[in-house]
């Protein structure tokens, strides 16, 4: 990963697209997703923008494709429904903004962050979340915009006996997330996802509890989580990451660090982005793939499988 | 190894009319829970029992005598952990449960997640034969009356905290006699809280956490500064890092104070059995359970002991 060495800080965005296995024939798809979630996340710190404008940015576009289990394209409950969490932080302020288990908007991040900055809270669930999306002018969504093909097929296959939704969600998509740094040194995090495959109704899982799913602090730095909810939580993966880094880690033998204890405690396989204040970053994972990406100065970094690291310039296209 | 329990119920400005029920409370609850633990029951037991003894007692904001939300409503947030397995159950905005902290436990043993949140909280319920009571039987006149008066104007979170009359979250922490902890933690959250509020109470590691190789905390307070701060998991992280209980209960909660101008309190137990109560608000009512012995406070500093039996 890029050490960022001496005064310079360098701004940053890094997104992953969930600690799963792709499916073969989505691998471009997905890849491209990131790539560009992470360039137009960087593109809004490139305009001035905040870090936290940056991680909504990134966390909105990956929500808005169907290919990752975020916004369009969730994963189902058990009753075949869309059920959303997600979260946002703000490392200058630790103010933060959650929702669960919100059923009928587009964007979820964009509700936490609205949770965050228009109220005395800092976590809305259920029918509380949509109330409070429609005082606040957040569009109603059907259900049906936000079910996919896929998802309804992966939640049928499910439905089977004995077939194990753990498992199973390794053939498929994931939780979204970002962490940036701007040229200010603040530091966010923003989390998405539909969850855990044909969940339990009003089942809550790391994304939208501030720890697990995210934390991020200007004074050590920013991540987001995915991979098996419950086990992320038991061990507060990201709170834990950033407790290695205030001892003096780097970001990524503390993301390690975190990943390791996940597995040898729990015996759980997870991912994670995080990012310091200077700008220093990584993408870890201990599944065999995350699709991930990062953007800082001129360059795009990606990756899918374990130890990829694929860099491109942005005057290139792809 | 001897066990230990504490109990807490709010780190609030608790007003005077109500400082006696407060402390016979958390006294009446760590009696319940110690005596699990005296008959070789493990410390989650011990929690669950009494955290319901606070649930159960309308002076206390969680179960009976929560406060209601903006639309009259009563919304419980419950959390309870095994410091044994890291295992968690928790519960948010669930309606007409009488014990939350029983339902959390339901979700840990009964299911393979850790937080059911809302209408899907409550058919859980119901599917494993929790029976609903009505809302009526969990209002207590008073939370009524304060709701009515809170109706006429508009508060910010900050302001209702500091006032007299905000009433606050209970919670147990616990070490039995086989050196596991564990935690738990119940609340109807702030009173007049937009409806689906979730504060710290349910969020593991904020509103409590429990682990074996460090111990167990029960949080309470300004539970947005909680959550900022993640302050269960930031007071163990002192304690791994080698503070006693105490200190590492007094560095968190000074740092909350000091980031994000927060005030609170948490009950903090080690697996070797040492134990605090810390708090930076005005009062804070708690007891703990101890050998023979059962102490118990209200303001700062004050520490009164009796015999358990």
């Amino acid at each position: 990963m890029i050490v960022v060495r001496g005064a310079g800080m360098m701004p940053v965005v890094v997104v992953h697209g969930g600690a799963v296995q792709v499916p073969e024939e989505r691998a471009e798809i997905t890849i491209s997703g990131v790539c560009s979630a992470a360039r137009s996340g960087y593109l809004v710190l490139e305009e001035g923008g905040s870090s936290l404008d940056a991680v909504v940015e990134a966390v909105v576009q990956m929500e808005n494709s169907p290919y990752f289990s975020a916004g369009c394209g969730s994963v189902l409950n058990v009753k075949g429904e869309v059920e959303m969490d997600a979260i946002v932080m703000d490392g200058k302020t630790l103010g933060s903004g959650s929702v669960s288990a919100v059923r009928d908007i587009a964007n979820p991040v964009q509700l936490a962050r609205l949770v965050m900055e228009k109220t005395s809270h800092a976590f809305l669930t259920a029918e509380g979340a949509s109330k409070f999306a429609r005082s606040v002018g957040v569009p109603e969504v059907s259900q049906e915009s936000l079910i996919t093909e896929y998802s309804r097929m992966f939640w049928k296959k499910n439905l089977v006996p004995d077939a194990n939704p753990v498992e199973c969600q390794m053939e498929k998509m994931g939780t979204v997330g970002a962490v940036a740094v701007d040229k200010d040194g603040n530091v966010a995090c923003a989390t998405s996802t539909g969850g855990m495959p044909n969940k339990m109704e009003g089942r809550v899982g790391d994304t939208p509890c501030v720890g697990s799913g995210g934390y991020a602090d200007n004074q050590s730095g920013a991540v987001s989580a995915t991979g098996h909810g419950e086990a992320n939580m038991r061990v507060t993966l990201s709170r834990l990451i950033l407790f290695h880094m205030e001892q003096g880690q780097s970001a990524e033998a503390a993301s390690d660090l975190g990943l390791a204890y996940l597995k040898s405690r729990l015996g759980a396989l997870g991912g994670v982005v995080t990012v310091d204040p200077q700008g220093n970053w990584t993408s870890r994972f201990s599944t065999q793939q995350m699709p991930w990406a990062a953007a800082q100065n001129d360059t795009l970094h990606y990756g899918l499988n374990s130890g990829e690291h694929f860099r491109r310039s942005f005057s290139e296209q792809h | 190894m001897s066990a230990v329990l504490v109990v807490h119920g709010g780190a609030w400005a608790i007003p005077d009319e109500l400082a006696e029920a407060s402390v016979d409370g958390v006294k009446t609850a760590a009696r319940k829970g110690f005596v699990v633990l005296r008959n070789g029951g493990s410390a989650l037991d011990a929690v669950e029992a009494a955290v319901k003894s606070l649930e159960d007692n309308t002076v206390f904001n969680a179960g009976h005598g929560a406060t209601l939300n903006i639309d009259g409503e009563v919304e419980l947030d419950a959390i309870i952990m095994d410091g044994r397995t890291l295992n968690c159950g928790a519960v948010s905005s669930v309606k007409n449960i009488a014990n939350p902290v029983s339902l959390a436990r339901a979700v840990m043993e009964k299911t393979s997640h850790i937080m059911l949140t809302g209408k899907g909280a409550n058919l859980f319920a119901e599917s494993v034969g929790f029976s609903t009571v009505p809302t009526d039987t969990l209002v207590s006149e008073f939370e009524r009356k304060e709701w009515e008066r809170h109706k006429t104007y508009v508060t910010g979170v900050l302001e209702d905290f500091n006032t007299q009359w905000a009433h606050d979250t209970v919670g147990a922490v616990a070490v039995d006699s086989s050196g596991n902890v564990a935690c738990a933690t119940s609340t109807g959250g702030i009173r007049n809280k937009m409806v689906g509020r979730v504060g710290d109470s349910p969020v593991i590691g904020c509103g409590a956490y429990a682990d074996n190789f460090s111990g167990a905390v029960s949080c309470t307070g300004h539970g947005e500064s909680i959550l900022k701060v993640t302050l269960a998991k930031l007071i163990l992280s002192h304690v791994e890092q080698g503070e006693s209980v105490a200190d590492a209960s007094q560095l968190a909660l000074q740092y909350m104070g000091e980031r994000v101008q927060g005030a609170g309190g948490a009950i903090t137990v080690s697996p070797s059995g040492k134990w605090a109560a810390t708090f930076t608000t005005q009062r804070m009512a708690w007891a703990a359970a101890e050998n023979d012995v059962l102490w118990s406070g209200l303001d700062p500093n004050e520490r009164k002991k009796e015999n358990l039996n």
